[in-house]
């Protein structure tokens, strides 16, 4: 059984088609990073599998299941979700924001404490962080405890919107520590939304390339590298590493 | 013989009820009337009967339509303003004619006057009056150089000083002036001559003489109760009593005591009352206090506003939540809120009245019409407002659309929502006010009858306590705010 399966997905905007006839089982507690330029689909691919967006044509299995379009909340429930910027409450405390699915799952006071304790310990977060709001922590503090938010309930399924898209090199490198950390310790299926081809190989097993709705290439970094199947892989992959040169040259 | 049984038990159970239904006396928003309207209602009230008291309705036709509708049972009225305003009639007739007419095309009566005759008049110093020899308007004909001071409206006026000049053969030429200036600069002889109406305490303040109409130019307005004729015939019969019981000058002195002693109109009317012998002299004596006046008024119309605004809210908010969920409809119910709040406030209260009446009901629906739009609107912007990325979260991360609600988007709005019903409190508490023109009472009533009488210190005395009121309704509201939001969301949300 495959946590996550597509079948034939075709989706457009307006009769403009952003992904067409995608098939694909995302391996189970891996990582898979999706990758292409803007426009490619790989947001909406994201979105597709906890039911933000709706398919045209297709179908999408999640734990082996039909999504079943009425019941989504139990769906989402049971998917982590996290995306650029933060997408923290401002009104919540640190707590407040990562406990409120298990309050409102009526998840028992100790227990909640204990989740609590641990995730913030996981991602290094001082406990006294708790009683903080959002905006009194710093870009890579709110990305950990938005992390936190998304482990919660523990779900088997993380979707991952560009998550460390706005935050600088230094704190980018640190979450990524954090990140392959969690996965060591609680291995799980992860989708990763990337327009960074370094992070996808840094993080994720396995890459997936798209390109105008269509997938270019599936495969490990190595593979990628190595054999293309595509000019557009190739020539993808050389205009990120070169500016991965220039970068480690500055 | 049943059926006999079944009537006669009807009209006892009919007659039964019209004892215990309170009578209703309205007035327009004027002291005289009030004091008038004030009379009649403690004269019924010492002989038992219970009184339902609608005072300072808007002016002529709102007491008119009032009467008429049933909304009340009698006011004081003018029959000037009866033949003129009321029946519009073309030639001047006696007080008889009018009452004849009336008995004949309608179901009301204008009863004997009260006994004075309330008309414009030209008016000086008592002691320049009796140096020079004046006591009529035909004597003014002798003294061109005599200077005159008369009001705009009186200068303007189609039956005003150019046709009262025309027919007495005056040469004098008159200078505009503000009209309660006037008195001023009569007491200071800078003028000599004034117009006046006849009952204004303000003659007797600053001893002042009427000059008499001797050829009969003015119309007659005298004064009397102005009756349904449905109302209980041993009502009208104490009514009768107060026919001819107040001349001119008695008037003059009962105004005075309200306008310029400050006694409120149930005191007057309480002593009138008593001196008359018409009540009993040992029963309980009304001397309230301005003070107490003051808090009894600002206490309604603190009620008016406090339950139209929660009214509102429990309309507008849901609506609010309602339109955000339905993008179809808010824009015509947005607009149709924002049209409600475009009709100006006399009006819409005048478009309440042949709906709910008047009194307290119309002004609570008129209140709670106007109080709508900013709350709906807060609501709704507050909602549609937050962070795009926050929603997404919200849904994606698997919050139902009521657990969204309850614990992110209104959380989140509540600083616009509160600021919304913030801007509502105030407007209420301004457009309150205007509500005592139907009868609604509250801190307007002060300013009904100061503009009434062109008194600015009672207009003040209603306009401060109500500027008041709004300065602590925004206090009250900044210290909620503090109280229920998070500290830097209110600075998220000044940036």
């Amino acid at each position: 059984m495959e946590t996550i399966a597509l079948k034939n997905i075709s989706k457009s905007y307006q009769g403009k088609p952003a992904l067409h006839q995608i098939t694909f089982s995302f391996p189970s507690n891996t990582t898979t990073a999706v990758i292409g330029p803007s426009g490619s689909g790989k947001s909406t691919l994201l979105q597709l599998i906890n039911g933000l967006l709706r398919p045209d044509a297709g179908d999408i299995h999640v734990y082996g299941q039909l999504i079943d379009y009425n019941g989504l909340p139990n769906l989402r429930r049971r998917i982590g979700y996290a995306v650029q910027g933060t997408g923290l409450f401002p009104h919540l405390t640190v707590a407040k924001n990562i406990t409120l699915l298990a309050h409102l799952q009526k998840w028992e006071h100790e227990k909640i404490k204990r989740r609590l304790q641990d995730l913030m310990e996981l991602v290094d977060l001082p406990q006294d962080y708790a009683k903080k709001y959002p905006h009194q922590l710093s870009g890579g503090e709110q990305q950990r405890v938005g992390l936190c938010r998304a482990m919660m309930l523990n779900p088997g399924i993380f979707l991952l919107d560009e998550p460390f898209g706005s935050l600088d090199p230094l704190t980018r490198n640190e979450i990524h520590r954090e990140f392959l950390k969690l996965q060591e310790v609680e291995a799980r299926t992860i989708v990763l939304v990337t327009h960074d081809l370094r992070e996808a190989i840094k993080l994720a097993r396995q890459i997936m390339i798209l390109n105008q709705g269509k997938i270019e290439q599936v495969g490990t970094q190595k593979e990628i590298l190595k054999n293309p199947a595509s000019e557009f892989v190739r020539q993808f992959v050389q205009l990120q590493l070169e500016d991965d040169i220039s970068y480690a040259g500055t | 013989m049943i059926g006999k049984l079944t009537i006669c038990a009807a009209i006892f159970a009919l007659s039964a009820a019209g004892i215990s239904q309170p009578i209703k006396i309205g007035c327009k928003h004027f002291n005289e009337n009030y004091i008038l309207a004030e009379i009649m209602a403690q004269l019924l009230e010492a002989r038992g009967y219970q009184v339902e008291r609608n005072f300072g309705l808007g002016g002529t036709l709102i007491c008119y339509q009032a009467l008429v509708n049933g909304e009340i049972d009698i006011y004081p009225e003018y029959s000037g303003t009866l033949e003129q305003a009321i029946l519009k009639l073309d030639e001047k007739r006696s007080l008889a004619d009018l009452q004849a007419l009336l008995q004949n095309t309608t179901d009301l009566a204008l009863f004997d006057s009260f006994g004075f005759n309330n008309t414009y008049a030209l008016t000086t110093r008592a002691e320049f009056a009796r140096a020079n020899n004046l006591s009529t308007i035909s004597d003014l004909r002798n003294q061109p150089d005599l200077r005159f001071g008369l009001s705009y409206e009186y200068l303007e006026r189609g039956d005003g000083w150019g046709a009262l000049a025309q027919f007495y053969g005056l040469p004098q030429r008159p200078l505009g002036m503000e009209h309660s200036l006037s008195y001023q600069a009569l007491d200071e002889a800078k003028i000599d001559v004034m117009d006046v109406y006849s009952t204004d305490a303000e003659i007797l303040k600053y001893n002042l003489v009427l000059l008499e109409d001797d050829r009969h130019f003015f119309p007659v307005y005298l004064a009397a109760p102005f009756v349904r004729n449905d109302l209980d015939a041993a009502a009208k019969a104490i009514l009768q009593q107060l026919a001819g019981s107040i001349d001119e000058t008695e008037m003059q002195q009962l105004n005075a005591e309200v306008a310029i002693d400050g006694k409120t109109f149930a005191a007057v009317a309480d002593a009138f009352l008593r001196t008359r012998g018409l009540k009993p002299e040992d029963g309980p004596r009304i001397s309230e206090s301005q003070w107490a006046l003051l808090g009894h008024r600002t206490l309604v119309h603190l009620k008016l506003t406090s339950v139209a605004l929660l009214a509102a809210m429990a309309l507008a908010i849901p609506l609010g939540v309602m339109v955000y969920q339905l993008p179809k409809i808010s824009r015509p119910v947005i607009y149709f809120a924002g049209l409600l709040q475009t009709i100006p406030s006399l009006a819409l209260l005048a478009f309440m009245i042949p709906l709910f009446g008047i009194g307290t009901r119309p002004a609570l629906v008129a209140l709670f019409l106007y109080a709508l739009l900013p709350i709906l609107r807060n609501t709704f912007i507050a909602l549609y407002a937050i962070d795009p990325v926050l929603k997404k979260v919200s849904v994606g991360m698997g919050l139902t659309a009521w657990q969204r609600l309850r614990h992110i988007e209104m959380p989140l709005g509540v600083p616009t929502i509160l600021a919304g019903i913030r801007t509502s409190a105030v407007i209420l508490i301004g457009t309150a006010t205007i509500a005592a023109f139907i009868g609604a009472g509250g801190l307007g009533e002060y300013i009904v009858t100061g503009l009434a009488l062109n008194d600015m210190e009672l207009i003040m005395r209603g306009a401060i306590p109500a500027a008041i009121l709004a300065i602590v309704a925004e206090l009250l509201f900044e210290l909620i705010e503090r109280l229920v939001v998070p500290k830097h969301l209110l600075q998220q949300q000044a940036q």
